[in-house]
């Protein structure tokens, strides 16, 4: 549905009030000259952090939280709370304020909307000045936005939704390592998603039985295999044999395939040291990826990203984690948010939902995600949970992967939801078929080429999917059976993330 | 192409045919907007019925191979040659004949290279770019130099000919150019001869076709003679028709460009006058009478 | 063996309506499509030969199947494939890639192995056809 039959609210920096919220978007109160700097306490409303009459500027950076008070607390002072705590307020007036130009360094809530359908929770939208971030670090941009708000006492609960990066800010960073443009010229492959699988069980297998693994689903037909998040260096596998039994295996898949084949090598490890050691192993092997978890850290991350562009190496990060703060709607951070950050920190791959696997997500959220990063224009679409226009300013493309509970027989539904620059990664739906890794891997690569010959045939590939399956896998028996072991695996359950936008036709006449 | 999708039949409405395929659309625009040309007119509807019909037999199993559709426009300049190509080609396209309606026009330099080599590929890619609609020869006969043996034109014209046979249901050829030579140019090249299926004469203007195709460009460009000046206009049109290159149609679009000019050097030149929307549409009998077709007639090529 | 780069190697070779369609399809992309063709199909060789330029501003498959049947009167006995090219800002590169005739035989690849200090080991990759002279790789 195009934008202009949406009947939502504008963007933030529009000072158009919808009627209902005529009261709350009211006047300054900011106290000015002498008694603004009396000692004391102060409500943050009145010291400067609500200013409804602000227009951020284009080299802002804007944060939208949700904000939850406690019972009887205004909700324009929770939120200018907000912007006072997540910038240079503390509960009591300092002297010392006057000694800088405080008013520039103030964070300014300029906008208080309430949540559609959600009673006590309100949108703050609250604007910082680029001078008070460090160019080109997430530590410093999260230890300002969310490292002090989250445990406020006025506050039940608090969750930054989305942020609007200036270009000015965003030009400060790497960006993606290598980008969908470079990662497919490496690979030689175009036109359609990318295939992995996670190497299962997760834990236990040496590093021989490992191979083996990786082996026959790269012959099979993946482009890539991966080690799970917890795969680093157990008494079972130590990394090293992991990692020269792995790069075995892909040169013999590459020999037997004339293929360029890949398998993330986690280098996830207790000290930035042993990430680097890890790291130059792997190129050492001739390695194409890497992979790291998030919970390694921003700063990590960051470096691995730097490592990765000086070394030709592509970055894959697994989201390990994310869902302690990312799955609740009223406390914590949007993985939207995480998204933005981590195309900013520069890692090429990040797991980004499946819509119809066994994890979290809705298709319209998810459809917000893979946006934020893969496109370089992101406009403001209330529905997919995107609040802010977004420029990206060239930064390279980061490559959602789907990976969880998916298998062959979706095939037309995760082309339509997801596209065709994500990586598939059926895991299960590779290494638990019935006739061996190797038919797992040729059914998921048979299924997809020929869901996606449809595609640019121009025929409803969604609607005649199941169809197209079936004539394919009348030349492929790998394909037909697993159609037939996984024909009724879906996963519906009700997703506990989901816009608060619903589109709705326009009232407009 | 849909001719090959729709499933063989035994009976056929005639009208809910034509309605489905939308040429009568096409064919009453070409009525309007374009003036005179009565017999062209004529044997297009003559070319769009065939062609409907063909596409019955088709549907019926009657025939099965593509018809050569390739063409001939003959006529001096400015007698609406490319803007009939267009519309033949939508109709060619709407009727499922073409896959994609495009017109390409070339000329000899985009088709014959100067060089030794250099033909067979420029040939090509005109083609390859012409492929799924029409591609328009205009004077074609310069494709062929019978004074210079080895001229590099007789390559292009042996790739076309090739294609204009092998590759009927990819591009219709349209040759055109003035009627003469391409009698001649027929003549030399029979191979060109007996692949094309349709030819069409265009005929010259009348003097009150020519008036009324000028009164009708100025109307699209919300400009109007005053009385006064579509008088002199008309005495214009016999004056420039016994002048020498005259072209038609293309020669009255010239006319009037230079009529636009002189009025509004004429508005310009009173800079206390207060201008109406009436003075700014207005072309005066002056504007007309300035032109050097009313001044004994000169040496001068194409007059202003 | 049977190499299996580009989009579609793992279904049934392509008949050429089939390929004329997927042509379309980039036609219709706003995407210029190249012929190339190679008798070294090693997994690294990004530079096939070009059979031309790409063809830009095409409207209909008809042109480009023109020109890939005459590849195939010459190169027949190699690999060809179709590359599409997206000029837009951030792309500017491949946007679909297929193979669309192979050699009758393909003989594949041979992993050489070169053992390193450690357990570290050096792998090759080589086509057996480039053992041959350009050319006569393929006879």
């Amino acid at each position: 549905m195009p934008p202009n039959e949406l009947m939502t609210t504008t963007i933030p920096t529009s000072r158009r009030t919808p009627p209902e919220e005529s009261n709350m978007n009211m006047h300054s109160m900011t106290v000015r000259g002498k008694d603004r700097y009396k000692s004391g306490v102060l409500e943050y409303k009145k010291m400067g952090y609500w200013e409804p009459d602000y227009q951020p500027k284009d080299t802002d950076i804007i944060a939208l939280f949700r904000v939850t008070p406690q019972d009887g607390v205004d909700p324009v002072e929770a939120s200018a709370a907000v912007a006072g705590e997540s910038s240079t307020a503390t509960w009591t007036v300092v002297w010392t304020d006057r000694l800088t130009a405080a008013e520039k360094y103030r964070a300014k809530c300029f906008r208080v909307d309430p949540v559609p359908n959600s009673p006590g929770q309100y949108f703050a939208y609250i604007a910082y000045d680029l001078d008070l971030f460090e160019p080109g670090s997430i530590a410093n941009l999260s230890a300002s936005i969310i490292g002090n708000v989250f445990g406020f006492k006025p506050l039940k609960a608090l969750r930054l939704e989305d942020m609007r990066l200036p270009v000015a800010y965003v030009k400060t960073f790497q960006g993606p390592a290598t980008g969908i443009v470079v990662e497919r010229e490496r690979m030689d492959k175009f036109g359609r998603p990318l295939l992995g699988a996670t190497v299962k069980p997760k834990l236990g297998l040496s590093g021989r039985n490992y191979g083996r693994v990786v082996y026959e689903a790269l012959k099979g037909g993946l482009d890539f295999t991966k080690d799970d998040e917890n795969i680093n260096s157990q008494p079972f596998m130590h990394w090293r044999e992991r990692f020269l039994y792995c790069m075995e295996a892909v040169n013999k898949a590459q020999a037997a395939s004339g293929e360029i084949k890949g398998t993330y090598l986690n280098v996830t490890a207790g000290t930035m040291e042993d990430m680097y050691e890890r790291a130059e192993f792997a190129k050492e092997l001739g390695s194409v990826i890497i992979m790291i978890d998030l919970v390694i850290g921003y700063t990590a991350i960051q470096s691995m990203a730097k490592w990765a562009r000086r070394n030709d190496m592509i970055l894959h990060l697994h989201r390990a984690g994310h869902s302690t703060y990312t799955r609740q709607r009223s406390h914590g951070v949007s993985f939207r948010v995480i998204a933005k950050w981590m195309r900013l920190a520069g890692v090429d791959h990040i797991h980004a939902g499946t819509v119809v696997g066994k994890l979290e997500g809705d298709p319209a959220t998810t459809r917000g995600y893979y946006d934020i990063c893969r496109e370089d224009y992101n406009p403001a679409r209330l529905e997919h949970g995107v609040f802010f226009d977004q420029h990206w300013a060239s930064l390279n493309k980061l490559m959602p992967v789907a990976s969880g509970g998916i298998h062959a027989g979706q095939m037309h539904q995760l082309l339509d939801h997801l596209g065709e620059d994500v990586i598939l990664q059926f895991g299960g739906g590779t290494i638990g078929h019935p006739m061996g890794i190797q038919a797992g891997a040729t059914a998921n690569r048979v299924a997809l080429e020929a869901m996606i010959l449809a595609r640019n045939e121009g025929r409803d590939y969604l609607h005649e999917g199941p169809e197209i399956l079936a004539k394919a896998a009348e030349t492929c028996t790998p394909l037909k059976s697993a159609l037939e072991v996984w024909k009724d695996v879906t996963f519906n359950y009700e997703s506990t993330d989901m816009p608060d936008y619903v589109p709705t036709p326009s009232v407009a006449m | 192409m849909d001719l090959d999708t729709t499933p063989m039949t035994d009976a056929v409405n005639l009208r809910d045919e034509l309605e489905a395929v939308g040429i009568e659309e096409i064919l009453s625009q070409l009525d309007r907007e374009l003036i005179g040309l009565k017999p062209v007119k004529t044997r297009i509807r003559e070319i769009a019925s065939l062609l409907l019909i063909e596409r019955i037999r088709k549907r019926m199993g009657l025939t099965s191979d593509a018809p050569t559709l390739h063409m001939s426009f003959t006529g001096n300049p400015g007698t609406g040659k490319t803007t009939v190509a267009l519309r033949i080609a939508s109709i060619l396209h709407r009727l499922g004949f073409v896959r994609r309606g495009q017109v390409v026009s070339v000329t000899r330099d985009e088709l014959v290279g100067q060089y030794i080599g250099h033909t067979a590929p420029k040939t090509k890619e005109i083609l390859k770019k012409a492929m799924g609609g029409v591609l328009f020869i205009d004077e074609a006969y310069y494709l062929h130099r019978p004074d210079n043996e080895r001229d590099y034109g007789q390559e292009a014209i042996e790739i076309l000919l090739q294609v204009m046979e092998t590759q009927r249901e990819d591009m219709v050829v349209i040759l055109a150019g003035y009627g003469d030579r391409m009698d001649k140019f027929f003549a030399s090249n029979p191979g060109f001869r007996s692949r094309i299926a349709h030819h069409i004469d265009f005929p010259d203007y009348s003097d009150d076709e020519l008036l009324d195709i000028a009164e009708l460009m100025l109307r699209d460009m919300n400009y109007g003679f005053t009385p006064d000046a579509r008088a002199e206009f008309v005495r214009y049109i016999a004056l420039r028709k016994k002048q020498p290159l005259f072209s038609n149609a293309r020669s009255i679009r010239n006319a009037l460009d230079r009529l636009r000019l002189r009025q509004a050097n004429r508005l310009v030149a009173d800079l206390d006058h207060v201008l109406t929307v009436d003075d700014i549409r207005s072309i005066e009998a002056s504007d007309v009478l300035a032109s050097r077709v009313f001044r004994k007639a000169g040496k001068s090529a194409e007059a202003s | 063996m049977r190499i299996t780069q580009g989009c579609f190697s793992f279904l049934p070779d392509l008949t050429d309506e089939q390929i004329s369609r997927q042509v379309q399809y980039c036609l219709e992309q706003g995407w210029a499509v190249n012929i190339e063709f190679t008798d070294d199909p090693h997994p690294r060789n990004n530079f096939w030969e070009m059979w031309g330029l790409p063809m830009f501003d095409l409207r209909d498959a008809a042109g480009v199947m023109m020109e890939l049947n005459e590849c195939r009167k010459v190169y027949g006995d190699r690999y060809i494939r179709l590359s599409a090219f997206d000029s837009s800002h951030g792309w500017e590169s491949v946007r679909l890639s297929f193979i669309v005739n192979r050699p009758k035989d393909e003989p594949g690849f041979r992993l050489e192995r070169h053992e390193m200090a450690g357990r570290n080991i050096r792998y090759t990759t080589s086509s057996y056809a480039a053992d041959r002279p350009e050319g006569r790789r393929y006879d």
